[in-house]
């Protein structure tokens, strides 16, 4: 594993952070399979490195955009489990004020653009993102979570073409989990996904996506750089999905080993490996590593007991926001 | 009482039916749901269900017959044997209940709208003795909005033609008769000489009549270039507020001859109409329906003439709407069956009813037309408010008409709710 | 800066100068660049061509790439990016060179820009403005002809604004730029070199207040667009024949000024209502619809609806000019509900 010049405090933070995910999507896998959860939602178990290790690079102020598999983003970038459940189960409280549900999932105040239910939707967010930094002379930089799955969107090819023509200071950051929805990612995009920025002259690099350090120091150095104006940038990171495409996507056999999924969640889970890896330097003990653990997992259940109880948003905010200026829409 | 078993209305083309197979025997106990028989369609063979719990009985036509629509085919009774009481005589392989006539599948005026009961014939295409197929225009018939031409429906030979042009003949009635042999001896008559044949008295709606309307409509005799079929007037929603508003009489316009539809300029028109001249009433003519799910006044009847002194159905009709009409007492004219009898209805038991002078001026006449296949009334005023009883599938229509100055509306609507009411549950009402 | 009322057709100034609307527009973009440097125009050709139509020549001179930014022909992707701009602080304002190019965009503008406010729970907006254009008979065929305004102003979210000349041009821009949410303007692209009074002081015009531009008593004529022009062609034909119709532009579909309209058909209780989008399935329809909801009881005869024919726009110019409603066939519908003939059977 990588070291990087990142302190003890950064990697608890950073181990904190996947337990946080992992704690998070398991909660609300629960919610689904209690049917207590409305509509559908992706699970992002097993990336939890991807997020981490690239949101532990930024600060507050730069932005990223997500995915319909974008709790792992949302929490990584900061965001609080009590708001994260109530918009998922559609109550007021939520980020959204229960109006944009799991797809559209957004917590602006720590610069995450919202989830996208559209697949590739959010590249030309982020892109515009950037090209605001940019113009307004400012040194945020924006990261666009997509996954393999995206690279056939044309929308794609568009903005990172505008964005290496005017060196705008974004991160495109493809989180290669092997599967677009059902079907094995070689079977959906040809060539090298890292060519496909290399077409447009933009730096692209592969990392290991279960390495939460790798993925970190990568990170750093890229948004550093992206800063400078020296952007875009172009990054695939190896990952793996434990659950199914969505919540629903049980009987997934036929597309997809029990065997395989057997060997990433054993020999390549991040957070068992960060575990590891973090008892062996000598940065934590086990004890207080399932301190945390247990911590992380009582926060999560108060969390969603609270956005249990917690209300609905009142009937009148159903056509509300549909313009800034307008306080009801249909009066 | 039994339940009839009738041939069903099987589709829009279709007027007869031929039974297939009988699933239960003359005798046979019988669920509500059970199946009867078996009867074949242009489509399928479908199976008819035993409208009641009871006993198959009456059975009036045997497999392999071809039934009207409507016609009633045997009874479900309280015991397993023949009470006689089917309503017609049997069925043979279709035709009229005429002996006169020849043997030979009937052709009836069809149903041609919701608001028609008779049809005119505009002119026959086939002769006595031509030979027909089944998809052959065999005549025109004249609608409010068209000239429908209407196919023979069967194959064969024209055996009677029972109008002639130009007559209007009722729904249902047959006015042809097709013989699969060349007939011997064709029959021809007119209406008017009581030619077509009436129909058996059953509940059911005739068929639809086949064939396409002509390309272009013939124009309505009247002065109005566009009138709608059902007698409303046509004006615009600001037209009909200010007549409203101005307490202004639209059918005025109508009966001047103004063409519709009318619009403000005509309400201004209107207005400055000559006041009615003396002997014409200022309120138009009424018109009211009511739809009963059920006509209670059979089972009634039933009873009172079984259980009491009271022998006469009209009788008891006729204290019925008197006492919807609420006065001390009353003269109430009933006409069924083309025959009119007169009652002095006191307030109080129907005992005290008498039969009144065949002259004497009713307060209210009752036409009663539920033995009829005659759906809809729109027959205008008489001399008095007249109440016609209309039979609909297991219901019953009751249609109140009369000149505005007869009743007013307010009473009218009284005296229909009052009358549909007793008609539904007669026994709550004498209570 | 003065407001405009509602009632006033044009400013009253005698000898006030006239201008294209090409040069309203280029005026409304200037004076908005200069008040907010956070106004970006962005789009293809917009820079030193200022657009085939040259209605942003010299801009790119005054503020410079950085702000009038030429991009590749990448409509979806310029159109993501100005959201995700207006999104984290600037006010971009896209130009899409023809209003058939709206069919690439969808997402982006409807998926996107429309909805970001309301999934948000009001905590995100896109302010930008989409500057595209409508019209035909210019013998651009099928896929450069359209008017597709009734696409987009059936997305709750979006705002729609139908100048009608220089005048609303410029007007409706600066206000356009001006609101937070996302608004689509529609010019005219047979009317760039048409032109008309415009003040030379600052204006703006609201949303939402449709403009009477002659009144009458006879009959109304709604028309958006350059179809404004044309009922006011048809008015004065039937002005010659005894009938005094009255032409109202509402201006901006989203918001629509219902109150104008509904107390105009109320006052005339005959309405046509003229668009050049297609007749079906239009603003036409929704129009009428609104009428005849809040107006039936005045209306003393049917609400008509004329708009572009249902058909793809035709090349030759014998048939494209027969697909667009025309001042004659708009005089003579009036002619028809004036004499209360029935247009359509009982």
């Amino acid at each position: 594993m990588a070291k990087t010049k990142t302190n003890t405090e950064d990697y608890l933070r950073m181990y904190r952070q996947m337990v946080r995910i992992r704690s998070f999507e398991d909660n609300a896998n629960q919610l689904y399979l209690s049917a207590k959860m409305p509509g559908l939602t992706h699970m992002y178990s097993g990336e939890e490195a991807v997020a981490v290790g690239i949101c532990e690079a930024l600060k507050v102020t730069d932005k990223i955009t997500s995915t319909h598999r974008g709790h792992g983003h949302c929490v990584a970038k900061g965001a609080n489990f009590k708001e994260m459940f109530c918009e998922l189960l559609g109550k007021e409280e939520g980020y959204c004020r229960g109006k944009g549900g799991s797809m559209h999932i957004a917590d602006q105040s720590n610069g995450n653009l919202g989830a996208n239910a559209i697949v590739g939707g959010s590249m030309g967010i982020a892109t515009g993102s950037a090209f605001t930094a940019k113009m307004l002379g400012k040194d945020d930089v924006t990261v666009c979570f997509f996954g393999d799955g995206a690279t056939a969107q044309g929308l794609m090819y568009e903005v990172m073409n505008m964005a290496a023509l005017w060196n705008l200071p974004v991160i495109y950051a493809c989180e290669n989990n092997g599967y677009s929805e059902y079907t094995k990612t070689e079977e959906i995009a040809a060539g090298l996904i890292t060519a496909r920025a290399e077409a447009f002259g933009i730096e692209a690099h592969q990392v290991d996506g279960q390495d939460v350090l790798a993925v970190n120091e990568l990170t750093q150095d890229l948004v550093a750089r992206a800063r400078k104006g020296k952007g875009p940038f172009f990054m695939e990171l190896m990952t793996y999905r434990y659950h199914g495409h969505h919540v629903g996507d049980i009987n997934r056999e036929y597309y997809r080993s029990k065997n395989e999924e057997k060997d990433w969640k054993e020999n390549r889970d991040p957070i068992i490996k960060f575990r590891g890896w973090l008892v062996e330097q000598g940065i934590a003990s086990e004890d207080e590593i399932e301190a945390m653990n247990a911590e992380v997992k009582k926060d999560a259940e108060e969390a969603v007991a609270y956005a249990e109880a917690a209300p609905y948003p009142g009937q009148a905010e159903v056509d509300m926001h549909v313009f800034t200026d307008v306080k009801h829409a249909l009066a | 009482m039994p339940h009839e078993v009738i041939m069903p209305a099987l589709g829009m083309a279709q007027d007869t039916g031929k039974i297939v197979s009988w699933l239960k025997s003359a005798g046979d106990a019988v669920k509500a749901g059970d199946a009867l028989f078996e009867v074949e369609t242009d489509k399928a063979t479908m199976e008819v269900e035993s409208p009641a719990d009871g006993y198959l009985t009456d059975v009036q036509a045997d497999a392999g017959a071809d039934v009207p629509v409507g016609n009633v085919i045997a009874l479900v009774s309280d015991t397993a044997e023949d009470s006689g009481s089917a309503a017609q005589a049997p069925v043979d392989a279709g035709g009229s209940d005429d002996a006169s006539l020849p043997d030979g599948k009937a052709v009836i005026m069809p149903a041609l709208g919701m608001a028609q009961d008779t049809g005119v014939i505009v002119a026959w295409h086939k002769g006595l003795g031509d030979a027909v197929a089944a998809g052959d225009i065999l005549f025109e018939v004249e609608t409010d909005k068209a000239t429908m031409e209407v196919e023979a429906g069967t194959d064969g030979f024209v055996a009677a033609l029972l109008a002639e042009a130009d007559e209007a003949a009722p729904v249902g009635d047959t006015i042809a008769i097709i013989s699969p042999e060349k007939p011997a001896n064709p029959v021809q008559r007119s209406i008017a000489d009581g030619g077509a044949a009436k129909p058996a008295a059953t509940p059911d709606p005739a068929p639809k009549a086949k064939g396409e309307p002509k390309s272009s409509p013939k124009k309505a005799p009247k002065a109005q270039a566009f009138t709608s079929a059902d007698g409303r007037i046509l004006a615009s929603p600001k037209a009909r507020r200010l007549a409203l508003e101005q307490g202004l009489d639209l059918n005025r316009l109508v009966e001047a001859g103004h063409p519709q539809p009318f619009h403000v300029a005509d309400i201004e028109v209107l207005s400055t109409m000559p006041a009615q001249t003396a002997g014409q009433t200022a309120a138009p003519p009424r018109r009211l329906t009511a739809d009963l799910p059920t006509d209670g006044s059979c089972a009634f009847t039933e009873w009172a003439t079984e259980n009491t002194d009271l022998q006469d159905a009209n009788a008891i009709l006729a204290g019925l709407a008197a006492a919807s009409l609420g006065r001390d007492t009353a003269i109430i004219a009933v006409e069924s069956f083309e025959q009119s009898r007169a009652y002095t209805v006191p307030a109080g038991p129907f005992s005290a009813i008498t039969k009144a002078e065949d002259d004497s001026a009713p307060d209210l006449i009752l036409r009663d037309l539920r033995l009829s296949r005659v759906s809809t009334v729109d027959l205008g005023e008489e001399d008095a408010p007249v109440l016609t009883l209309t039979r609909t599938n297991s219901g019953l229509t009751i249609t109140l008409e009369c000149a505005g100055h007869h009743l007013a509306a307010s009473a009218a609507v009284t005296l229909l709710s009052e009358f549909a009411g007793r008609m539904e549950q007669p026994l709550r009402h004498l209570l | 800066m003065s407001l405009q009322t509602s009632n006033m057709r044009w400013p009253e100034e005698e000898d006030m100068r006239e201008i294209t609307l090409s040069q309203a527009v280029n005026e409304a973009l200037a004076e908005e660049m200069r008040r907010d440097e956070t106004v970006f125009i962005i789009g293809e050709d917009v820079a030193e061509a200022g657009t085939p139509f040259k209605v942003l020549s010299g801009l790119v001179e005054e503020f410079g790439t950085e702000r009038v930014v030429d991009t590749p022909i990448s409509e979806p992707g310029f159109m993501g990016l100005a959201v995700g701009a207006a999104m984290t602080g600037t006010r971009p304002v896209v130009d899409l060179m023809f209003g058939d190019f709206i069919y690439l965009i969808m997402d982006q503008l409807c998926n996107q820009a429309a909805k970001t406010h309301y999934m948000s729970g009001g905590k995100m907006s896109a302010p930008l403005v989409l500057r595209t254009n409508m019209g035909a008979t210019r013998r651009s065929a099928a896929q450069h002809s359209q008017s597709l305004h009734a696409l987009v102003a059936h997305i709750p979210g979006l705002k729609v604004a139908m100048p009608s000349s220089a005048y609303e041009a410029k007007g409706l821009m600066k206000t356009a730029i001006r609101d937070n949410n996302p608004v689509v303007i529609f010019e005219d692209k047979l009317m760039y070199n048409d032109k008309a009074p415009v003040p030379e002081e600052e204006f703006l015009i609201p949303f939402g207040e449709a403009n009477i531009k002659r009144e009458g008593s006879d009959i109304t004529l709604i028309a958006t667009s350059s179809m404004v022009q044309v009922c006011e062609a048809a008015a004065e034909i039937l002005a010659k024949e005894g009938i005094d119709a009255e032409v109202i532009d509402p201006r901006t579909i989203v918001p629509l000024d219902e109150e104008t309209l509904i107390a105009s058909a109320k006052k005339t209780s005959r309405v046509i209502v003229v668009d050049e989008g297609h007749q079906s399935y239009g603003i036409t329809g929704e129009i009428a619809g609104r009428i005849n909801e809040k107006a039936f009881y005045h209306l003393d005869a049917p609400v008509l609806r004329m708009g572009a024919m249902d058909v793809p726009v035709p090349f030759s110019p014998a048939l494209e000019d027969i697909t667009v409603p025309t001042p004659e066939a708009v005089a003579e519908n009036a002619r028809k509900l004036m004499s209360g003939e029935m247009i359509h059977a009982a």
